[in-house]
Order: structure tokens, then C-alpha cells, then sequence
């Protein structure tokens, strides 16, 4: 008897069990086969025909093997997050892919500038050359920014599928939210705004921090504001920051008004952001020691030598305004009646 | 139109349910999956075993279905009864299936 072909038919339904099961299914296949070449060819022994037509009433093992698969949850991500993710989905693509054309396109423009003012072209080096240089990099940041984007969303709702994280409480009737009134809801474009330039501060900060400078065109000098090099090294902060308020944002895309969620959302992101900005742009570690000694021979007012030499913390003063004045906006359309 | 797809289709989801109460039924003494087909097809319920194994195993991790083998014989074979909990549950389903029945019986007829 062909013992071969059934122990390889067995072995192609068992393999992708989990071994608790595995042994027990195996051997329940072998008696069942068993029993129903028994049925067929009685006390004569079988031949290879006979065992081909058993495993085939049986069906392939895929097959079979899809009918002992009890996982209710055969898909990556399933109904109820399936419509939500398509529209975070197609909401954060869109939002990077215009961040990061618009900030490649604002580095690349330095670029432009650069080599137009300060007359850097040395032999071989054309004009032309900053706009290649630019339209090299958009195609090719792109295609890898949408594929982390893509990613991203994707193990965020799968997580949220796999492990059942409601990130919808409507679903009885005594849940059901109010109709928003005009003043609590909140626009689609204003989160497509807010995402849009957080990846374009991500993607400025990340790929061409030295786009803050100031140019003396007599002296033919670039001076970079920030110090590259640290805004490198600590470049995690600036991802954790962009991060927090995209997840905010996406909070209020799914939500679409103002109520209790956004709003705890919202103070604990802009928190959590106001501790990392401080941690960022508190030290003087970040500004350019060049910039720092030369802002009294490039700058003749005070008010601006004096913003100038606090440079980092006028920038984390006017962070934190802004995350204040968010937090206190979603505080206040919540709680107004 | 392809009645018989349609048909084929519809009758399966009519099945799927009462296959479970005609499983539990059968199973208050301990039977093999070879055996309970058999037993099923000899009285005109037509059932593929790639479709009954399945099930029992799901019945069992349910709680409504027990299983031990028995290595006793030539053939080891595993042996499935049903659960005190499986009979409370087979006498629930059993009384709603009869009234249910009996109420279409009554509208089709009608």
C-alpha cells in the first residue's frame, strides 16, 4: 500500500497547525483515511488508484486544512477596522506624500539658492545640477516615505484588529453620540493641514536641518542656525514629536468632533510633546557655536541680536504656545455646552 | 439563471446549523468520525467527513464534545461523547428547533 502519498497528503493539512494539535489530527486523518479504504476495497488491499480517489473525496489539503483553521481571525485587518483604515489610510498618504514633496522641494530650493548666491560652482558642476539633484531626490524619498506610511498605518490597525481595541463606541444605541453642533466638529482639512506639516517638519529636521541659516551674501557666507550634527544624533526626538501628533490627528480624523476622547487625546499628546520639545531645544547643544559667536557682527538691532542668542529656547517658547493654545482649543470645544 | 448553484448554495447554509444538533444528538454514547458518518448517511443525512471532523474538534473545544482514544483494538481510534454541558445545550437547541420547525411547517403549508 502507498503509504507515501497518504503521509504526505497528511503532512501537507498538519503542517501549519500548532503543535498541540498537529500529532492529534494526524492521527485522526490516518484512522479516517484508514476507515474509508477500508469501506472501498473491503479485505482487498488498496491500490494507489483507490488511495487517490479517498484523498481526493476528502479534498485538497488546503482545503481541509482551512476547515480545522477555528482562527475567526483569518485576516490581517477585518470588519470593523477595515473602512476606518482605508480612510486613515488614504488620508496619511496623501498628507506624506505632499509633506515630503513639499519639503524636499523647500531643501532642494536652498540648494538652488546656495549655488546661485554664494557662487559655489566649481568646475564640472552646472546650474543645473541642484534641480537634478531635486528631482532625484523627490523620486526617490517618495516611493520609500508612502512604503513607511503605508506600513505604518497598516501594524497600527492590524494591532488594533488582532487585539480588539475598540477605536469606535458607537456601538449601541445608548452610546450613540449627539449630532456634533457646528462649533464641536472638526474639519477634515484642518488634521490633513496638521499632518501635512508635521511630516514636513519631520522630513525639514531629518534631511536638511541647515536650510535655518543666515546668508551674508558681501562676505559670501552660510551660517547654519542649528548645529547639524546634534539635530542628527538626537534625530529619535524629532520622530517621537512627529509621531505624537500624527496619532492625535488621526484621533480627531476618526472622530470627526470634539468630545472626551479627542480632548484626553489631545493633553496627553501635547504633553508628551511639550516634554520632548524641551528636552530637544532647551540645551543650547543644538544651535550652531559659529552662529552663536558671530550674531553680534551679523545682526545690528537688539531685539533681534536678543532672539538670536536665545535662539532655542524663542523657537521652544513659541513650540510650547502653540501646543497650549491646542490643548486649551480642544479643552474648551468640549466642554462648551 | 443557475438554479442549481443557487440552490446547492442556499441548501448548504440551511444545513450548516442543524448538523451541530444532529451531531449532539447522535453522540450520548461515545462514537468514532467514521462511524457517526455512516450512521448519518444510513439515515438519509449526507454529510462529507472532511466536514464532520472538523466540526467535532470544534465542538470539543467548545466544551459541548469530549474525546478519548481508544488504543485498545488493531486500529487506535478517538472516541467522542458529549458533555453534561453539551446535553443541557443539545436539549435547548433541540426544544427551540422543534418549535421552530413546526412554526415553518406551518407557514409553508399555509
Amino acid at each position: 500500500m502507498n503509504n507515501d502519498l497518504i503521509e504526505r497528503y497528511i503532512y501537507a493539512v498538519t503542517k501549519r497547525m500548532p503543535e498541540k494539535t498537529k500529532n492529534d489530527v494526524s492521527d485522526e486523518l490516518r484512522g479516517l483515511i484508514d476507515d474509508m479504504l477500508c469501506e472501498r476495497c473491503g479485505d482487498v488491499v488498496p491500490s494507489e488508484k483507490d488511495i487517490k480517489v479517498v484523498l481526493t473525496e476528502l479534498g485538497s489539503p488546503q482545503e481541509l486544512y482551512e476547515k480545522y483553521n477555528t482562527d475567526s481571525k483569518k485576516c490581517l485587518i477585518g470588519s470593523p477596522y477595515y473602512s476606518t483604515y482605508k480612510y486613515v489610510l488614504k488620508i496619511v498618504l496623501i498628507c506624506v506624500g505632499v509633506g515630503i514633496v513639499i519639503s524636499v522641494a523647500a531643501s532642494g530650493m536652498f540648494d538652488i539658492l546656495k549655488t546661485a548666491y554664494a557662487g559655489e560652482i566649481s568646475e564640472g558642476i552646472s546650474y543645473a545640477q541642484p534641480w537634478i539633484n531635486l528631482f532625484i531626490n523627490i523620486f526617490t524619498m517618495l516611493p520609500s516615505g508612502m512604503l513607511w506610511a503605508f506600513a505604518f498605518v497598516t501594524l497600527l490597525f492590524a494591532f488594533f484588529y488582532h487585539n480588539d481595541i475598540k477605536i469606535d463606541t458607537s456601538g449601541n444605541l445608548d452610546n450613540l453620540p449627539p449630532v456634533p453642533k457646528k462649533k464641536q466638529t472638526i474639519s477634515k482639512s484642518d488634521s490633513i493641514v496638521g499632518i501635512a506639516f508635521l511630516v514636513v517638519f519631520l522630513m525639514v529636521f531629518l534631511l536638511a536641518p541647515q536650510i535655518f541659516c543666515v546668508i551674508v551674501t558681501s562676505k559670501n557666507l552660510f551660517i547654519p542656525i542649528f548645529n547639524v550634527e546634534m539635530i542628527r544624533a538626537i534625530w529619535y526626538i524629532i520622530v517621537l514629536f512627529a509621531l505624537a501628533g500624527v496619532i492625535r490627528e488621526v484621533v480627531k480624523l476618526i472622530e470627526r468632533q470634539y468630545n472626551k476622547r479627542v480632548m484626553i487625546t489631545t493633553i496627553v499628546v501635547d504633553i508628551v510633546s511639550a516634554v520632548l520639545a524641551v528636552w530637544w531645544l532647551y540645551s543650547d547643544r543644538i544651535i550652531n557655536a559659529e552662529f552663536s559667536n558671530n550674531i553680534t557682527t551679523l545682526f545690528e538691532e537688539d531685539f533681534l541680536i536678543n532672539i538670536f542668542l536665545n535662539f532655542n529656547r524663542f523657537f521652544l517658547v513659541c513650540i510650547l504656545f502653540a501646543l497650549i493654545l491646542d490643548a486649551g482649543t480642544a479643552v474648551v470645544k468640549t466642554l462648551r455646552k | 439563471m443557475d438554479y442549481d448553484e443557487v440552490v446547492s448554495g442556499l441548501i448548504l447554509e440551511l444545513r450548516r446549523g442543524t448538523l451541530i444538533l444532529l451531531v449532539l444528538s447522535q453522540l450520548k454514547e461515545p462514537m468514532y468520525g467514521y462511524s457517526l458518518v455512516k450512521k448519518l448517511q444510513d439515515n438519509g443525512i449526507p454529510i462529507e467527513a472532511n466536514t464532520l471532523y472538523p466540526l467535532m474538534r470544534r465542538l470539543e473545544s467548545q466544551g459541548l464534545l469530549m474525546s478519548e482514544w481508544d488504543t485498545r483494538e488493531s486500529k487506535p481510534r478517538k472516541y467522542y461523547r458529549i458533555t453534561d454541558d453539551g446535553l443541557i445545550i443539545y436539549e435547548k437547541i433541540k426544544k427551540h428547533w422543534k418549535e421552530f420547525s413546526h412554526n415553518i411547517d406551518n407557514l409553508l403549508e399555509g
